[in-house]
């Protein structure tokens, strides 16, 4: 019980806090957009194939919040680097910390006892497909009876 | 140029970028024409425990290191490893009052080799297993107060890394590695080609960045083109620490064709066989390549090693019985070699997946750790049966002829033999199958361990089929190197052979 309300606390903080960064972050991106990729142009057809995560979508993030300096051309767009996660999501240590709640058996996927800090985000996290559990490699049954983590958002 | 194919390349190089004239293999290539992109002095492929352990040695030496691993993670198999370490005069036998020698871990080798391991190599392992040993302290690898005793070995002489993982020591290896100003280590780029000079030195490598490992191709070294090429100079040599093939569903089946294409295995999805061909392509020695071990107690309910593993390792098979679900009888010694047991239990699964069911009651998970049976139920690879009938109705075996088995495998332990299959009973402890509930878990062997490889000698420098000589700038270590551990590998002695030719791989360069 202890758990869900701090996870529903958290959840709700975590809500508050993406507000906060959208703001700051739109303001961002506007200045972004009127400096070096001005000319970028992305065709509705281009944003319903990578679309975005919930999660990201609703903070309004256009193509060039995460695909910075990689050209005007869109189709040529590479995944960008974990720093580019980072800049919002701070540390894994920082997100491992965070959430501790979720690491039942103590499998805590941003510091596990194999990789530590060291899993690039994109290992499980994938912003235009749905994600993936690297775990689940050797540990598909812990995760699919529910005592690990949930899926991967 | 980025998405050509390797095929095409030296066609392309040739006609194209003219940096390459046309060849068939990189040993053709006009390396004076290359342009690297970057320089060092010692390039290393792969990140696990014999990359890291050459990498810290070439660099404490003052070289330019780079290492070189083609997934997004460091360490391959090393880092999902049990951490069970075999050393040779090490402090805990001395602190525990153990007698060992080289000669003992060589002899105890050769059993499990069954004799075709190369003494050699053998015994620099095991003369050298303290230094490597301190290396990994060094960084910073803890280990459990006490040794651990391992099946085939004579005495206790194993140490388990303190978080019961491999990773224990690789991430203590890989920060220190990342301290230093003069290495390098590169993720997601994997090597493509090595490159020859005109006397056939090995003198650097065509690798690609921002490589994409795809685990749903059938053949990720042939068929994955993502990645940009680029060229390493390597001033001193070149180090493959690529791992094994134990993913390689192509290259397995060659060594072994009853080894079906959806077996599976402990290992990582990147354990294929690309690098170890191309240092075939270059003239190493192949030695003891269809030589693979499979670990009989995994599970096909589950990927990988998983909870299943550990269950049978400690529970089942010690303490119980594996029979065929067709018949409801025995079928091997459960407590044999990996090697003979595999064997055993593939004779019933290449019978139309008749997976065999390994069976003990609640005295032997009583007597093993709480976690293990834990850990195994939740995750519903072993179930729990009230009574032997459920069991059997569970999985379809004849009752009779089961309870007729469990009879007399009861006796078979109180009167301490096994007349049928030798199971060392009298050290099962007087457990019996009587004490409910029942668990059973369905069997199946998984490639877990790859003997074979490229032939080094004691420097850790790989051998020329044409010369019978070292290939000038190539040195290898770990299990891409093959003949160390003959037919069967022991537990416990993968780590000390990658870290002791990974040393002295760097010591040599
Ligand atoms: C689940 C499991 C448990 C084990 N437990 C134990 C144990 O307790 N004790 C023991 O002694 N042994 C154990 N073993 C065996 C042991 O872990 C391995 O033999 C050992 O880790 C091999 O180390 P390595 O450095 O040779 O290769 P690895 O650690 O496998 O590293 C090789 C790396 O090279 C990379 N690579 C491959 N091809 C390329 C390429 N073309 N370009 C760039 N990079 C490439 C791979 O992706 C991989 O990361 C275990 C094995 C497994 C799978």
């Amino acid at each position: 019980m202890k758990t869900k309300v701090k996870a529903t606390f958290l959840f709700c903080f975590f809500l508050l806090l993406s507000c906060l960064y959208a703001n700051s972050q739109q303001e961002e991106s506007t200045t972004l957009s009127s400096n070096s990729d001005a000319k970028i142009k992305v065709t509705p057809e281009q944003k319903e194939k990578y679309h975005l995560k919930p999660v990201h979508a609703q903070l309004y993030f256009d193509c060039i919040f995460c695909h910075e300096g990689q050209g005007n051309n869109p189709e040529n767009f590479e995944a960008p680097d974990e720093e580019v996660c980072l800049a919002c999501h701070k540390s894994k240590l920082y997100l491992a910390k965070r959430l501790e709640f979720m690491d039942t058996l103590k499998a805590n996927p941003h510091n596990s006892v194999h990789d530590g800090p060291n899993l690039y985000c994109d290992e499980c996290h994938r912003e235009h497909e749905p994600s993936v559990n690297m775990c689940s490699e050797c540990h598909l049954k812990e995760i699919k009876n529910n005592i690990w983590m949930k899926a991967t958002p | 140029m980025a998405n050509v194919s390797r095929r095409n390349f030296f066609k392309i190089g040739a006609v194209g970028a003219g940096m390459i004239a046309l060849g068939s293999t990189a040993a053709n290539a006009d390396t004076k024409k290359v342009k690297y992109d970057e320089e060092y002095d010692v390039v290393i492929i792969g990140s696990g425990f014999a990359a890291l352990s050459a990498a810290i040695t070439s660099a404490e030496k003052g070289n330019k290191v780079v290492i070189v691993e083609k997934m997004g993670r460091i360490g391959g198999n090393s880092v999902i490893n049990g951490g069970l370490l075999a050393v040779v005069h090490s402090p805990k036998q001395k602190a525990e009052g153990v007698q060992d020698s080289v000669e003992l871990y060589m002899k105890d080798s050769m059993k499990a080799g069954r004799n075709i391991n190369h003494p050699e190599l053998l015994k620099v392992i095991a003369t050298r297993s303290n230094d490597a040993l301190n290396l990994v302290q060094k960084c910073g690898a803890k280990f459990y107060d006490k040794l651990s005793h391992l099946g085939g070995h004579s005495v206790p002489r194993t140490y388990l890394s303190a978080n019961g993982s491999g990773s224990g020591i690789v991430i203590p290896m890989f920060n220190y590695l990342k301290k230093m100003p003069n290495v390098t280590i590169k993720r997601r780029t994997k090597f493509e080609e090595f490159i020859l000079d005109d006397t056939g030195s090995v003198v650097g490598i065509l690798a690609k960045e921002k490589y994409r490992f795809d685990s749903k191709l059938k053949d990720d070294d042939r068929e994955n083109k993502t990645g940009k090429e680029k060229y390493y100079k390597a001033k001193k040599g070149v180090v493959m620490a690529s791992g094994g093939f134990s993913r390689d569903i192509f290259y397995r089946k060659q060594q072994d064709p009853r080894i079906s294409d959806d077996a599976d295995s402990t290992n990582q999805p990147g354990a294929t066989a690309g690098a170890l061909l191309k240092a075939f392509e270059v003239g190493a020695v192949p030695v003891h390549v269809s030589w693979i071990q499979f670990g009989p107690w995994a599970c096909p309910d589950e990927k990988g090693f998983g909870a299943a593993s550990n269950f049978n390792i400690n529970a089942t098979f010690r303490y119980g019985i594996s029979v065929n679900a067709k018949t409801g009888k025995r079928y091997m010694n459960e407590l044999a070699d990996r090697r003979t047991r595999a064997t055993a239990m593939f004779k019933l699964v290449n019978d139309n997946k008749n997976y065999p069911i390994n069976i003990c009651d609640q005295t032997a998970v009583d007597n093993i750790i709480p976690e293990l049976a834990e850990k195994a139920l939740k995750a519903g690879v072993v179930k729990k049966y009230n009574t032997i009938e459920d069991l059997a109705a569970a999985y379809g075996i004849p009752l009779k002829e089961l309870k007729e088995t469990i009879k007399q495998y009861n006796n078979y332990v109180k009167a301490g033999k096994d007349p049928d299959f030798g199971k060392p009973v009298d050290k099962a402890d007087g457990v019996q199958i009587a004490k409910a509930p029942f668990y059973g878990t369905k069997g199946v062997p998984k490639l877990h361990h790859t003997m074979g490889g490229l032939k080094i000698n004691t420097k850790a420098q790989v051998i020329s089929t044409k010369t019978k000589e070292p290939i000038p700038g190539l040195y290898a270590a770990g299990e891409i190197t093959g003949g160390t551990h003959g037919a069967s590998r022991l537990g416990s002695c993968s780590i000390p052979d990658c870290l002791v030719f990974g040393m002295i791989a760097g010591e040599n360069i």
